[in-house]
């Protein structure tokens, strides 16, 4: 009878797998794993999702990391990109905040020589050990988001830690803590009871450059994915793209 | 263009001797080993490839060792070994500069047979140093190809011509030490002796250049097959590109077209007619030098593509 009822409860879970799976992968990027008993999905795996209609462009949680890690002149750990696009009077402005991805699969850790790069296992933030970093720039390269820089002043490899110092206090990260519109949404996206779960659950969501298999975890509601080359396409117009860093260009 | 770069001269520059390095030990411990058509010149040509190999190395990997963020922290590298290129490679640096300073020291004695036991030794040591040098040509070009986001640099393509730049650069530095260091003298057998290397060397290496030649169609042309990213980044040295002056003018008309074409003008009367070798000292010095030129500039503007290219999608 135990036996049994062991059995049941073992096909519901796998039913209730298969329906969640093929729900996410119609609405792309929606995590779909299996739930463990008590609700909560193992790991904490943390997140970030911009809600781009509603965000303004301000550049506070830009100004509000650049505060947080004193990042040095020049370089930066979160940014924010403007895209213009169209022709008047058909023109258009979007905004699309960036920052490290702390991607499931992240190519930067892959090629870290001396293992300064890493994923935490508790909850999957990608962080650079100081300590252990010989300034290589190869994470810097292998980085498909241009996420990573060197410190000018440090001369290590630096980025978005998701403000771990914070986090791990209980706090939000500094640029979702500032955002006066409230854009930005974190959470562990392993947890279906979190804000950031049930936001994604309820929108659809998109990554960048998901080609590059990186599986972020820095998803965006209402992003326009525009690229400069698309005026290749002319019924895209005029397209330009100010990123707002000392690299005119979009990387 | 180039002080904006994270991989800077520093690193093209470590790239293309370290290329050179593993190049020469390969030609000299081929030649140890009995390879090719040498006479008594053989142990002389040996001689010269096992001396140069370790010093680009060392010289390239002190540059990128002061080209790091902090030079002293290079040591962590050899805390663990990963899976990352870099990683394996700093062991591979490590074995080569070893081996191929013990390789070097067994040819300071002159003569050929200086006792069993030196030529025995000269003889394992060059076995280690067949793949070590190999594993230096590969591993530089797996190094940067180990990156998605870099298109320009995700090519199996790129694995090939860097081991076949590497080998036609030690095969040149080695030439380079023929003509400077081995003057015939007066002796005829000597002369015709070190004609007969010189042939087999101005071979080989024509066959290299041409090979190289074949792989930097091979890349243009799948690139140009690919779709969105690759062909994007592979547009750079096509005419009107980024890097098409030094691609097209250093790396395949200086680097390989010009000491190709000198090359196969004094091998190819022997080659198809059966005529007597005759060599000339322009070539013997001047292609050696430009294909050393076209090896750097290889380096650089492969390196440079890699940088200032990328995904084009957001």
């Amino acid at each position: 009878m135990n036996k049994d009822r062991k059995t049941e409860i073992a096909r519901r879970r796998f039913l209730k797998g298969l329906v969640l799976g093929a729900g996410g992968s119609a609405v792309a990027a929606v995590p779909a794993l299996p739930r463990t008993p008590s609700g909560r999905l193992g790991k904490v795996r943390y997140g970030m999702l911009i809600d781009l209609r509603k965000c303004v462009g301000c550049q506070s949680c830009s100004v509000a990391c650049k505060s947080e890690f004193d990042v040095p002149l020049g370089v930066s750990r979160s940014w924010v990109e403007y895209v213009e696009k169209g022709v008047y009077p058909h023109v258009g402005r979007t905004f699309l905040p960036r920052l490290c991805n702390h991607c499931s699969d992240p190519p930067c850790v892959s090629v870290c020589p001396t293992g300064a790069t890493y994923k935490r296992e508790q909850d999957g933030i990608v962080v650079v050990d100081d300590g252990v970093c010989i300034g290589c720039k190869y994470c810097i390269l292998a980085c498909p988001y241009d996420a990573r820089f060197l410190n000018p002043v440090t001369r290590f490899a630096d980025k978005c830690d998701f403000c771990i110092h914070r986090v791990s206090k209980g706090l939000v990260p500094s640029c979702v803590n500032t955002c006066p519109a409230g854009a930005r949404i974190f959470g562990d996206l392993n947890d279906p009871g979190s804000q950031i779960s049930k936001t994604m659950a309820r929108n659809r969501v998109s990554v960048l450059r998901p080609e590059m298999g990186t599986q972020p975890n820095v998803y965006y509601i209402g992003a326009d994915h525009t690229e400069p080359g698309n005026v290749k396409r002319h019924e895209a117009g005029e397209v330009r793209v100010v990123t707002h860093r000392r690299d005119p260009e979009r990387r | 263009m180039i002080e904006e770069l994270d991989w800077g001269l520093l690193v093209i520059g470590y790239l293309f001797l370290a290329g050179v390095g593993a190049g020469a030990i390969l030609v000299s411990a081929f030649l140890t080993l009995g390879a090719g058509e040498f006479g008594a010149s053989r142990f002389a040509i040996a001689r010269y490839g096992a001396f140069i190999a370790p010093l680009p190395v060392i010289v390239g990997t002190a540059m990128l060792v002061l080209e790091l963020g902090r030079p002293f922290r290079a040591l962590n590298l050899f805390k663990l070994i990963n899976l990352s290129p870099m990683s394996v490679g700093s062991w591979f640096v490590g074995v080569f500069i070893t081996v191929s300073l013990l390789y070097a020291l067994t040819f300071i004695p002159r003569a050929a047979g200086f006792g069993d036991r030196l030529n025995r030794a000269r003889r394992g040591l060059a076995w280690v140093c067949l793949p070590f040098g190999f594993a230096m040509a590969v591993y530089t070009a797996i190094l940067i190809g180990a990156m998605p986001a870099r298109p320009f640099w995700n090519s199996p393509a790129i694995v090939l011509l860097f081991v076949l730049s590497a080998l036609s650069g030690g095969v040149a530095s080695v030439m380079l030490a023929l003509a400077v260091f081995h003057k015939p003298g007066g002796n005829p057998a000597v002369a015709e002796d070190r004609d007969k290397s010189a042939h087999a060397l101005g071979s080989a290496d024509a066959m290299l250049l041409l090979g190289e030649l074949a792989i930097i169609l091979l890349f243009l042309l799948f690139a140009q097959l690919s779709i969105g990213s690759v062909r994007e980044a592979a547009s750079v040295i096509h005419a009107g590109g980024a890097l098409a002056a030094p691609f097209w003018g250093f790396v395949v008309l200086l680097g390989i077209l010009i000491p190709a074409g000198m090359e196969m003008g004094v091998i190819a009367p022997k080659l198809l007619s059966g005529k007597l070798f005759n060599s000339y000292r322009a070539v013997e010095i001047l292609a050696p030098v430009a294909i050393l030129i076209g090896g750097f500039a290889l380096r650089y503007v492969v390196v440079v593509a890699g940088q200032i290219t990328g995904p084009i999608s957001i």
